[in-house]
């Protein structure tokens, strides 16, 4: 999933302290799984909001919605016949979905409530970690399945580099270094010969570095 | 001479380290390297060490070669793509660089510029083997080149590492033979009875093992880096001396000296001596050594 985490509320406040009438828009998916954006996190956005509005003795109009995704035309669609009772919009999905409400309704100021992290895990609640940068070539048939580009601080394919510790990275002692991964599980399916041999040299046109990226699949295309 | 040819006509190799200025004036860099020049095989410019900025090692090669002092170009993973890392490669040539060194590099955040972004479009061995393709006279994009580089080349290694890490650092070390690596030079030894233990993993008639010789400045920097640095260890009595010593910086000298000796004694190919900040002492070292 897409994890993001909560905006500190003064960043909200200046986004939305010109407005009088806002909505509040969470996402049901990876945002509610991550709980930044999700319909409890709106609601505790909105009282927050209501309650500086109130101290500064301001009449604020705050709705709030959640939709089932901000990433497809479908959900957003629903908010076409009311969008325009509001003079801006707070969206607390991942940056996806809140450029696509903005591209949808063109008129519509929209600010993000959350800010988005990266592609991972649930490692337990309230734990969230990185495992995937959507490099475009999946090279973890070779690692083990380990992801050596989202989970190396050097990106690194033939192995650790000097500075790994006790199975820890040189970044920081609370990363785990990826390479150890990758070794212990490669020793674990007995296949250290694959780690032994060399990665060829990444094409990373695929990546983000070959500009913005697109899939198109005509096959599925109506 | 490419150091390839020095190594395998058995000399004893001495390299001296020499950081390129914070800034343009390479005044004293100029200076202090003439004071060792004909006495060291080639002086090793570090690109941007610790990630703190400095001038480059190709500005710093260039600096040298003009003045008839063969260098050592490092090539560093960290800042740049295999674009600008190939160009300055054949530029280093065309300059008269002939012994080259690549390194992974000290990662940002622990530089003064942490804000900046790092590149690793290459890992190391990819890097080593980048060199290699060039002197085989292709880039990576297979397109052949108009005169063909030829170096020396280095990396580093390790000898710090125990247990699993060390089986770790002779996996890297195959791959770096693999990749046409003349020799490695590793982080700075102070306590050769330990270091031993690591010789003795190295295939060393296959590769060519450099230990670096660091010269202390005193015994709190001794400290500092036995508590502080991963894989380095000083024995007290190392320190010990230095805080008795009545001349402190002839005492770091005559340590650096003493170790220079011991690792001459056991065989190996050469040292690396690292003066951080007192290039000038340089010639001391080598006297004390009698070098
Ligand atoms: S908008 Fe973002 S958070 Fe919501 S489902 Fe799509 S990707 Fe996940
Ligand atoms: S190799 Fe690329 S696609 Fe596969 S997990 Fe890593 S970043 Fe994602």
């Amino acid at each position: 999933m897409i994890v993001a985490k909560r905006k500190p509320i003064e960043e909200i406040i200046e986004e939305v302290q010109a407005y009088d009438k806002i909505l509040l828009v969470g996402c049901n998916e990876c945002v509610t799984v991550c709980e930044a954006g999700g319909k409890k996190e709106v609601a505790v956005l909105a009282s927050a909001l209501r309650m500086h509005f109130m101290n500064q003795g301001k009449e604020v109009k705050i709705d709030e919605i959640t939709l089932e995704r901000q990433c497809d035309h479908e959900y957003l669609e629903e908010l076409r016949n009311q969008i325009d009772q509001y003079d801006v919009v707070v969206s607390l999905a991942c940056g996806v979905g809140v450029q696509f409400m903005a591209e949808k309704y063109m008129n519509m100021p929209v600010m993000p409530g959350v800010d988005t992290c990266f592609m991972g895990v649930t490692e337990e609640r309230g734990v969230w970690s990185e495992r995937c940068q959507g490099c475009g070539t999946c090279m973890l048939a070779k690692t083990g399945g380990i992801c050596p580009v989202s989970r190396c601080a050097k990106r690194l394919f033939n192995g650790p580099c000097g500075g790994s510790t006790n199975g820890h990275c040189e970044i920081d002692k609370n990363v785990i270094c990826a390479w150890q991964l990758i070794i212990d599980r490669m020793k674990n399916l007995d296949k250290l010969e694959d780690y032994e041999a060399l990665v060829p040299i990444k094409d990373w046109s695929t990546e983000r570095a070959g500009g913005p990226r697109k899939v198109v699949r005509e096959d599925v295309m109506q | 001479m490419p150091l390839k040819e020095k190594i395998a006509a058995g000399k004893f190799i001495i390299l001296g380290e020499f950081e390129p200025p914070k800034g343009a004036d390479f005044d004293s860099f100029i200076t202090d390297a003439n004071l060792v020049k004909g006495r060291v095989e080639a002086l090793v410019v570090p690109e941007m060490a610790n990630a703190v900025l400095k001038a480059s090692s190709l500005g710093g090669c260039a600096c040298l070669e003009r003045e008839g002092i063969p260098s050592v170009f490092q090539v560093c993973c960290r800042d740049r793509n295999r674009l600008a890392l190939q160009a300055d490669i054949l530029s280093a040539a065309a300059l008269g660089v002939q012994n080259i060194m690549a390194v992974n590099g000290v990662e940002t955040r622990f530089g003064d510029h942490p804000q900046t972004r790092t590149v690793n479009d290459l890992d190391l061995i990819e890097l080593i083997e980048t060199v290699q393709t060039l002197s085989q006279g292709k880039d990576l994009a297979g397109v052949e080149l108009k005169g063909t580089p030829g170096f020396s080349v280095g990396s580093t290694i390790d000898a710090g590492a125990a247990g699993n890490l060390l089986d770790i650092e002779m996996e890297r070390l195959e791959k770096m033979l693999e990749n046409g690596v003349d020799y490695v030079i590793t982080n700075p030894v102070f306590d050769l009875r330990r270091f031993e233990q690591f010789v003795k993993r190295v295939d060393t008639s296959k590769i060519a093992v450099l230990p670096t010789v660091l010269l202390l400045k005193s015994a709190g920097m001794a400290r500092y880096i036995d508590r502080n640095m991963r894989g380095i260890t000083i024995p007290p009595d190392t320190i010990r001396r230095i805080q008795k010593a009545p001349d402190k910086v002839q005492e770091c000298i005559r340590i650096a000296a003493e170790t220079i000796k011991q690792v001459k004694k056991m065989g190996l190919a050469g040292v690396l001596i690292s003066t951080v900040g007192w290039e000038s002492k340089l010639p001391s070292v080598l006297n004390e050594a009698q070098l």
